[in-house]
């Protein structure tokens, strides 16, 4: 039984279906990449493991247990965490605040100083800024909150959606390498991502989703070096 | 001086001006006045909980005061229940008609929700109207209920002055303004502002957003009916129009908006600005042109939005930081040097 497993969900808004019997797994310490183009479903898809959203038909198990249909607040006690796309800080909060919220529920809440440390030694700069409002921070250090919030709830499997958006290049290899830190000590990642070298580069296997179809998966380098997606997605 | 003991200083001077009031002040129109604006800054602040907060903007809050001024009222008039009592079963019920409008409309976005309480407000008023009785309480439809002031005293929250009413709406006023500040300051207070702004990012943290807003609302409608006893004692006369209406829910929120919704300061400051407009224009135009405070309010709602979103507590905070600063700065320089 795999850490994560998704098996044959559909999703949809109202009427209109957006994922189409879509199965994946991820195994503890792994980090998987979802790749694919503008609407492919890659954040619907998020959003389903997160219980924001629920799939109509499928299910989805969680070190063995279903979590379909549960609301996210339990979802988020299983310790599943979704840093959702386009950061989504809470503006008019310090980032202290911004990241004491992270920290909502009871497992996290008990080791909430100690995260803390633990986060802004993972990112020095956010210690620096700890009681400057949210909505004040450059976009770098915005997406610096966004995951260090995620990581103040005490993730086993954390979900990011497209950290690399709207980044300056070397902001982008900063942040693929703080993800890189936190799979090694030992936090399970899904990372959803348009910057597919960068997120290939440090995954141990890809999914490749396609008008909300897998249409591809296998090793990250294996897909590296696909012909597939070397023509759609890496533009060689 | 310190900045902190400026602000101290501050605070018991807005004390003592609160508290020496009426003692200097004979007039028993301004005292009415005055005991209006504590009212609606009581009112609003209590509003805030949910509108400020919680990030969404009910428009129907005299629900709640009219579920309190009636619910004391009859059971006092039929049952000769001390309208202390009273309050806290008025209260009671305002929570759970909070609940039960909540929890249907707190998953409506923007106007969908303003427009459902007011839907709401307005079908309890329209009922209220429309009956006579319900089951063995007399409500007496669109006469309204009145209060023979016979037995006066603390007991039966019932006074031939005005000064008892000044004091019980002042610590009322207080009360809700350090509750208030508390909540801010606590995770509630952190949840239902992550969760006003950001819902989808607050649920993906585990942050159970609409229990967040059901507790605000539950303790902002329970505070609010008590407003609602306090008023038919003070007049010992309502009806429908007087505690109901969607004047008072509009002008409560328009207080807020005004004032700066989601800040402790903001309530109080709005009804400090608006009340004297609402009481003046009534006073002068009433007769010719009834609702022209609405109006009013309306136009200064356009201006405020348009050049300070976020009310007009910013500004003012900003000037009497800069004063404080000013004042601190000074004498801390006269006493190093
Ligand atoms: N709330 C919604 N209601 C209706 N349709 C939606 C909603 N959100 C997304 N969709 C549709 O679902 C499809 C997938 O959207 P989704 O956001 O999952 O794509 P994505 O892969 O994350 O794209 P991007 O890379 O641009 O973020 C799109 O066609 C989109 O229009
Ligand atoms: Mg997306």
């Amino acid at each position: 039984m795999s850490f994560l497993q998704v098996n044959g969900i559909d999703v949809r808004y109202g009427d209109v279906q957006v994922i189409f019997e879509l199965s994946l797994r991820v195994e503890e310490g792994e980090v998987v990449s979802i790749i694919g183009g503008n609407g492919a479903g890659k954040s619907t898809l998020l959003k389903t493991l997160s219980g924001l959203l629920e799939p109509s038909t499928g299910e989805i198990l969680f070190e063995g247990r279903p979590i379909h249909g549960s609301p996210p607040e339990v979802i988020v006690e299983r310790g599943i965490i979704h840093v959702p796309e386009g950061r989504r800080l809470f503006s008019l909060m310090s980032v202290r605040d911004n990241l004491i919220v992270g920290a909502y529920n009871s497992r996290a809440d008990k080791a909430r100083e100690e995260t803390l440390e633990e986060v802004y030694r993972l990112f020095p700069r956010l210690r620096e800024r700890e009681s400057q409002m949210a909505m004040t921070l450059s976009g770098g250090e915005q997406q610096m909150v966004a995951i260090a919030r995620g990581l103040m709830a005490k993730p086993k499997l954390l979900m990011l959606d497209e950290p690399s958006l709207g980044l300056a290049p070397i902001l982008i290899k900063m942040i693929f390498d703080t993800v890189r830190t936190i799979a090694q000590q030992g936090t399970t990642v899904l990372l959803v991502e348009q910057d597919v070298k960068h997120s290939l580069g440090l995954s141990d296997r890809g999914y490749v989703l396609e008008h909300g179809r897998i249409v591809l998966e296998g090793p990250a380098r294996d897909l590296l070096n696909d012909p597939h997606i070397k023509t759609a997605y890496l533009g060689m | 001086m310190t900045r902190r003991s400026i602000n101290q200083s501050a605070c018991l001077l807005v004390a003592v001006l609160a508290l020496g009031l009426p003692l200097v002040m004979r007039s028993a129109t301004y005292l009415h006045i005055l005991i209006l604006l504590y009212f609606y800054a009581y009112l609003t602040t209590s509003w805030n909980l949910v509108g400020g907060f919680a990030g969404v903007l009910p428009l129907g809050h005299a629900a709640f005061v009219g579920i309190g001024a009636y619910t004391s009222t009859i059971l006092y008039l039929q049952y000769g229940v001390s309208p202390w009592l009273g309050m806290l079963v008025g209260g009671i019920l305002a929570t759970l008609v909070g609940i039960l409008i909540g929890l249907p409309t707190f998953k409506m976005r923007g106007a969908y929700f303003a427009l459902a309480t007011i839907a709401f407000a307005e079908g309890i008023r329209v009922m209220i109207e429309n009956i006579d009785r319900l089951g063995p309480f007399v409500i007496n439809g669109p006469r309204g209920l009145q209060i023979p002031p016979l037995k006066l005293g603390l007991s039966n929250f019932m006074f031939a002055v005005k000064e008892p009413y000044y004091y019980i709406i002042l610590i009322m006023l207080a009360a809700v303004l350090l509750l208030t500040y508390c909540i801010s300051r606590s995770k509630l207070g952190y949840y239902l502002n992550a969760g006003g702004e950001e819902p989808e990012a607050a649920m993906a943290l585990g942050v159970n957003v609409a229990r967040a807003k059901l507790i605000a609302m539950a303790m902002s409608s329970f505070l609010t009916a008590l407003a609602g006893t306090f008023y038919a004692q003070f007049t010992l006369y309502i009806h429908p129009k007087s505690v109901v209406s969607l004047d008072l829910s509009f002008e409560i929120a328009f207080i807020a908006l005004i004032g700066g919704r989601g800040s402790i300061a903001g309530p109080v400051l709005g009804a400090l600005l608006l009340r004297p407009v609402s009481d003046f224009s009534r006073i002068y135009f009433g007769d010719t042109v009834p609702g022209l405070h609405l109006i009013i309010f309306g136009v200064v709602l356009i201006l405020v939005m348009l050049y300070q979103p976020r009310g007009l507590q910013e500004p003012l905070t900003r000037l009497y930081n800069r004063l404080v600063d000013r004042l601190a700065g000074t004498e801390g320089g006269e006493a190093s040097a």
